[in-house]
């Protein structure tokens, strides 16, 4: 059974309604101003997250290797992944751009990845981090997810701004849905993550250590 | 401002007595500094007219062409609507659907909610919806992503500008101030503020 954090409202048997945080007791199953259904942690967040990790993970594998952007110059066809496109750009001297696609389509979901793992993993297993450092972590995940969106944006303008035929034309390679939606599932993995779990037990266990 | 006996906090669920705060200020959670509500001032009309001019500027966007191309007499021109019903046709649906999505018809939704919301406060008309109204707002708010996209222009931009002639239209600029209305909306929206409207009107 899980021990709630002293002070904790689950403790006292009282749901904060996800919808409109009007405190009311569990008991009522639905919340009295707005009618969302209460529950003390969202229903089934650890499986949620890990589920729509996974997925992500796995998507993640064909996004790198499949190509972003298909360019055609002068009939000779070219393939670019994510990384291939990054090397380009260092080459051709937009240094900084360069960075900023790595940070925002590399770097980024890579973070969410381990940080997400790490917090799905630490609510069973070890507690090294005290739980407001943990939270920070996830504050950061939720900052930052939307960014990776970039390179997809990029694509999107690339292909609607340039269409001239043989001499020069960019098609959306199969890698930017795949890309997108590694983007989209780890929103949601964060999103249906509850940061109260990480309070839950620690009270218990650092009480037992100590 | 606080109605209820207790609040708890979202994000570590700590328990406690709502705090006293006056217009301008913020209240943080204690233990997790986690972002309670922050009181502004006449935020009501505030979001009202940031929504209401974010909405005319998103329509302007749609009017003139984002950015043209110019590679030796080659001239190709994208505006925002125009360039997406194009990527649906040319069978990239997915791109065209999810880009069109995220900075253009999620972000109006929004607005026009809040908008809508607003109104409805303010009229009295359809107070039963107004619920929803709200769920549906805080559905879809983390959803938009406009601000990526700008920097999404500007990185294509400076990948365009070694081998073509870029210029910016007027919808570019357009989007830019549309950025900073929704910006300036998002730092509005409220959970508790608005739920206490809802209270209020329905008291």
């Amino acid at each position: 059974m899980t021990h709630y954090c002293r002070n904790s409202a689950a403790r006292k048997g009282l749901a904060n309604c996800h919808s409109c945080s009007l405190v009311s007791p569990v008991s009522a199953i639905k919340c009295p101003r707005c009618q969302t259904e209460l529950h003390l942690r969202k229903p089934m967040n650890l499986q949620l997250t890990m589920a729509y990790l996974v997925t992500a993970l796995l998507l993640y594998i064909p996004a790198n290797l499949w190509p972003m952007m298909v360019t055609e110059k002068l009939g000779q066809i070219e393939y670019n992944t994510i990384l291939g496109g990054i090397v380009l750009l260092w080459q051709e001297g937009s240094q900084l751009i360069a960075v900023i696609v790595f940070i925002a389509s590399v770097l980024v979901p890579i973070i969410k990845f381990i940080i997400l793992f790490m917090l799905c993993f630490s609510v069973y297993f070890s507690h090294a981090l005290c739980p407001s450092k943990r939270l920070k972590l996830y504050r950061l995940t939720e900052l930052i997810g939307r960014w990776s969106m970039v390179d997809i944006f990029v694509v999107a303008i690339l292909v609607a701004l340039i269409q001239l035929d043989h001499l020069l034309n960019v098609q959306p390679g199969s890698g930017t849905i795949a890309f997108a939606a590694v983007v989209i599932l780890t929103i949601m993995s964060a999103k249906s993550f509850d940061p109260r779990v990480l309070w839950d037990d620690y009270d218990a266990k650092t009480n037992s250590i100590a | 401002m606080f109605r209820e006996q207790v609040i708890a906090c979202h994000h570590c669920d700590l328990l406690m007595t709502p705090p006293q705060i006056k217009a301008g200020e913020c209240a943080l959670c204690p233990r997790c500094d986690h972002k309670i509500t922050r009181l502004h001032f006449n935020a009501m009309n505030n979001l009202l007219s940031f929504a209401v001019t974010g909405l005319i500027l998103l329509f302007l966007t749609t009017q003139f062409n984002l950015m043209t191309f110019n590679l030796a007499g080659n001239i190709s021109e994208i505006d925002l609507w125009h360039s997406a019903i194009n990527l649906y046709f040319d069978d990239f649906k997915a791109l065209a659907i999810l880009v069109l999505f995220f900075i253009f018809l999620l972000p109006a939704f929004i607005l026009l909610l809040i908008v809508f919301f607003i109104l409805s406060l303010k009229t009295g008309i359809g107070c039963g919806a107004q619920t929803s109204l709200l769920r549906l707002i805080f559905l879809c708010m983390p959803w938009a992503m406009v601000e990526v996209f700008l920097v999404g222009i500007v990185v294509s931009l400076v990948k365009l500008v070694t081998i073509a002639q870029m210029d910016l239209g007027w919808s570019f600029w357009a989007y830019v101030v549309f950025c900073f209305c929704y910006a300036k909306v998002l730092s509005l929206v409220d959970r508790y503020q608005f739920w206490h409207w809802i209270d209020e009107v329905h008291k």
